[in-house]
């Protein structure tokens, strides 16, 4: 007998999320309000259109200067203000002069990172970027800003190939930024270190089983497990497993688990170490503790679509998740309940949690151009630190007036949000 | 204690009372008996008989009351009372988020961006694919035939043993712009999964109600006219892309001289195809027909252009299991929306 009555969702504790989708579109979804909040979307960003599809999104959670870099379909990579949402800088996907132009137009961005800790130079250059296209093609460059004189010497961008045939299908950058892992349709997991761009593991397949069949490789989401240990890894496959591999022990998988009968969409690391988050292709969440290989628990929350990301909030207990049945999904993981959804009228393509947002209101200061990043960085963090937060709060702070109207009216709109990455930041305010 | 209480009941049956209520020896409670809890049948059903009746008595007498209200208040010129609505679950459907409102740019946008906008914008003429699951028999054939003279444009090919991704793929190579695939169960067609091509999202119905030209009374036989198309109360997302996808089967051109439509009714998420020939005719009528009394008034020939449906074709309910992006990929494929049991929260939700 279906349940019949409603359950009211709890709200959810003041947080910032960033979802991108099919469109090209960057919506911001705020929670304003302690303690119950409905999430709400103040901003969108973006023309809709659809050769702008967001493929890729990588988020520099920092306090100052945070960046949001996005992959497009049309092979340009935008780096974004996430507080404005002004674009700072464009380049191209296939930038340098020895790829051949006809082979790398078909050849979409699959992973993106963007480095939080490099930052040399900071006044011309706008960071490190690792990107990774669907045929292997990985590529670090140095991204320098749009305003910066272009006789600068730029770094010449390290590419190397990490596989020969196959797609690869997921990538992920270890916490400390000095390996990268990828993985794909017939593409094995290899990890790479990348100071010296040298392979320095590969995956191999499981034993084929007492038939004699194997299943052909088929990665479709990776993550490494700790944020202070590159050596064990979470991979999730197309044939609805979810594996654990060490790379100090062995190549196979240290553990295998099979979940329910779709492929696994989207894989994300809890900040503990040991427990992670699993999204499939028919909208099932569940989280798995990777020490035992035991299923925590499942989310139930009417998801009906794929998902297709996850975020971690770093510090409260939530994760955000988004997919192509347009909604923004707010969990709570100790309950494994559903805080809240926002309908985003697209197929969302990933979400970005921005863990610095306060809600607090400040005596509005207005929002103050973040002039030279040189200055900022040479001044005391704090003064930065303060005009960013003030600026964000103040933001807030006249979004919330305007926006709760829009925000109800957005509500509806949303479209399918491929998407949900929750850039939520949450602080003090809990 | 029964008897005592079957007792006492009598007792207040003699005195004349009603014999649902009946007062406790403590002061404070008022017990009711329900008519179901008597176990005699004959006098069960007796005081049931009763309620009806007395039920029945009111109901008449409301209606009574309220026509002639409504009457008097015409005569004296004033505005009659209004006309109560009943409620119903389409009445009270639940507020959704997700309907569509027409003042909206994302949706255009996505309407621009998504698969069928070649084929809605007449880049593309739609071309149609029917074909069967590997066993077909009994009504199969006979409701692929009434399907390929509904839909133009549609060429049958027989299943073989192919796989459906196979399928896909042949058909890509010859430029068909949707597969239709008619699932039989137990002799019956049971499911109908409509693939877009060349990638475009799937949709599986569960194909109930089917009724053949044939068994329909006084049916038509369709020409060969492009049929209009009538998609009715697709609100939300989902509805809209849905409707969208059986738009892009049919051509947006139709032939209104051959006066046929094909409707697609939404209703509690049920759609309902029929397909009707129309044809518009003057009728004479006299006013004043029904007020007998006066037979002095002259009836005014009044001329009205109604429309007359003949039904042909098959009338069938389909109900969406499903909806996939990409080509036909159960096991690897995403999801777009699919019915989970934990969805159906509340009688007066639907969605689409």
């Amino acid at each position: 007998m279906p349940r019949t009555s409603t359950v009211e969702s709890p709200g959810c504790p003041p947080l910032r999320a960033l979802t991108t989708d099919s469109l090209g579109l960057i919506k911001v979804v705020e929670v304003r309000g302690k303690g119950g909040g409905t999430p709400q979307v103040v901003e969108t960003w973006g023309p809709p259109d659809a050769s702008r599809s967001v493929l890729a999104t990588s988020y520099a959670d920092r306090k100052k200067d945070p960046v949001l870099a996005v992959a497009r379909k049309n092979g340009l990579i935008e780096f974004l203000n996430p507080l404005k949402g002004d674009v700072l800088t464009t380049i191209k996907a296939s930038e340098s002069g020895s790829t051949d132009q006809s082979a790398s137009a078909n050849d979409l961005l699959v992973g993106l990172h963007f480095f939080k800790s490099k930052q040399e130079d900071s006044s011309s250059m706008l960071g490190t970027l690792l990107t990774c296209t669907e045929k292997g093609k990985v590529c670090i460059r140095s991204v320098g800003r749009s305003d910066a004189p272009s006789d600068q010497s730029i770094d010449s961008p390290n590419e190397w190939s990490v596989t020969n045939g196959g797609h690869v299908l997921c990538s992920s950058l270890d916490p400390s930024e000095n390996y990268a892992l990828f993985g794909g349709k017939h593409v094995e997991l290899n990890l790479w270190d990348l100071n010296s761009s040298k392979k320095i593991w590969a995956a191999k397949p499981p034993r084929p089983n007492n038939l004699g069949i194997s299943i052909p490789t088929w990665f479709t989401a990776s993550t490494f497990l700790c944020k202070d240990d590159h050596r064990k890894i979470v991979a999730g496959t197309n044939q609805h497993q979810v594996r654990l591999y060490d790379i100090t022990s062995q190549r196979r998988a240290v553990i295998s688990i099979d979940f329910r009968e779709s492929p696994i969409k989207a894989v994300r690391e809890d900040t503990d170490g040991h427990t992670v988050y699993v999204g499939t292709a028919i909208g099932d969440l569940a989280s798995f503790d990777m020490r035992t290989g035991k299923m925590v628990g499942c989310y139930k929350g009417k998801c009906c679509g794929s998902i297709r990301s996850i975020a971690k909030h770093p510090d409260l207990p939530l994760i955000a998740s988004c997919g192509l049945d347009s909604y923004l999904r707010i969990w709570d993981t100790n309950k494994r309940q559903l805080l809240s959804a926002v309908f985003l009228k697209q197929h969302l393509t990933s979400v970005v949690i921005d863990s610095h947002f306060t809600a607090q209101e400040l005596e509005g200061t207005k929002p103050e151009e973040p002039t030279s990043q040189s200055e900022v960085r040479d001044q005391s963090d704090q003064g930065g630190n303060c005009d960013e937060e003030r600026s964000r709060k103040s933001k807030k702070k006249r979004k919330d007036a305007a926006g709760k109207k829009e925000k109800k009216m957005k509500m509806h709109d949303e479209e399918q949000i491929s998407g949900i990455e929750d850039p939520a930041e949450k602080r003090l305010d809990r | 204690m029964a008897k005592e209480k079957k007792r006492k009941a009598a007792e207040e049956a003699v005195d004349g009372d009603d014999y649902i209520e009946r007062e406790d020896k403590k002061p404070k409670k008022q017990k009711l008996i329900l008519a179901s809890q008597i176990k005699n049948k004959e006098k069960r059903s007796a005081v049931y008989a009763k309620l009806k009746h007395e039920k029945r008595v009111e109901k008449h007498k409301k209606i009574k009351a309220r026509d002639a209200a409504s009457k008097q208040a015409l005569e004296l010129g004033e505005e009659p009372p209004e006309k109560m609505v009943p409620r119903t679950i389409e009445n009270t459907r639940e507020l959704d988020e997700t309907v569509c409102r027409p003042d909206d740019e994302e949706l255009f946008a996505g309407n621009d961006a998504d698969e069928f906008s070649a084929v809605l914008k007449q880049q593309t003429a739609p071309k149609v694919l029917i074909t069967t699951c590997r066993f077909n028999s009994s009504r199969g054939p006979a409701f692929i035939k009434e399907l390929l003279s509904v839909i133009p444009n549609a060429q049958y090919y027989k299943r073989g043993t192919y796989e459906l991704k196979k399928i896909v793929e042949y058909a890509k190579n010859k430029e068909f712009t949707s597969i239709i695939v008619v699932h039989t169960n137990r002799r019956e067609p049971d499911a109908l999964l409509l693939i877009g091509l060349p990638d475009g999202p799937t949709a599986h119905f569960r194909l109930s109600n089917l009724v053949l030209r044939k068994d329909i009374k006084n049916h038509g036989n369709p020409t060969s006219h492009e049929p209009e198309l009538v998609l009715n109360n697709f609100t939300t997302r989902l509805g809209h892309r849905v409707g969208r996808m059986i738009q892009s089967l049919f051509p947006q051109v139709p032939n209104f001289r051959g006066r046929r439509v094909v409707t697609f009714h939404n209703q509690r998420d049920f759609i309902f195809f029929r397909h009707h020939r129309y044809v518009f005719e003057v009728k004479e009528k006299k006013e004043g027909l029904k007020d007998k009394k006066s037979k002095a008034s002259q009836g005014k020939t009044e001329k009205k252009a109604i429309a007359r449906l003949q039904e042909c074709g098959p009338r069938f309910t389909l109900k969406l299991v499903s909806l996939q992006h990409g080509t036909f990929d159960t096991k690897g494929g995403e999801f777009e929306w699919v019915h989970k049991a934990d969805m159906d929260t509340s009688r007066r939700r639907f969605f689409i």
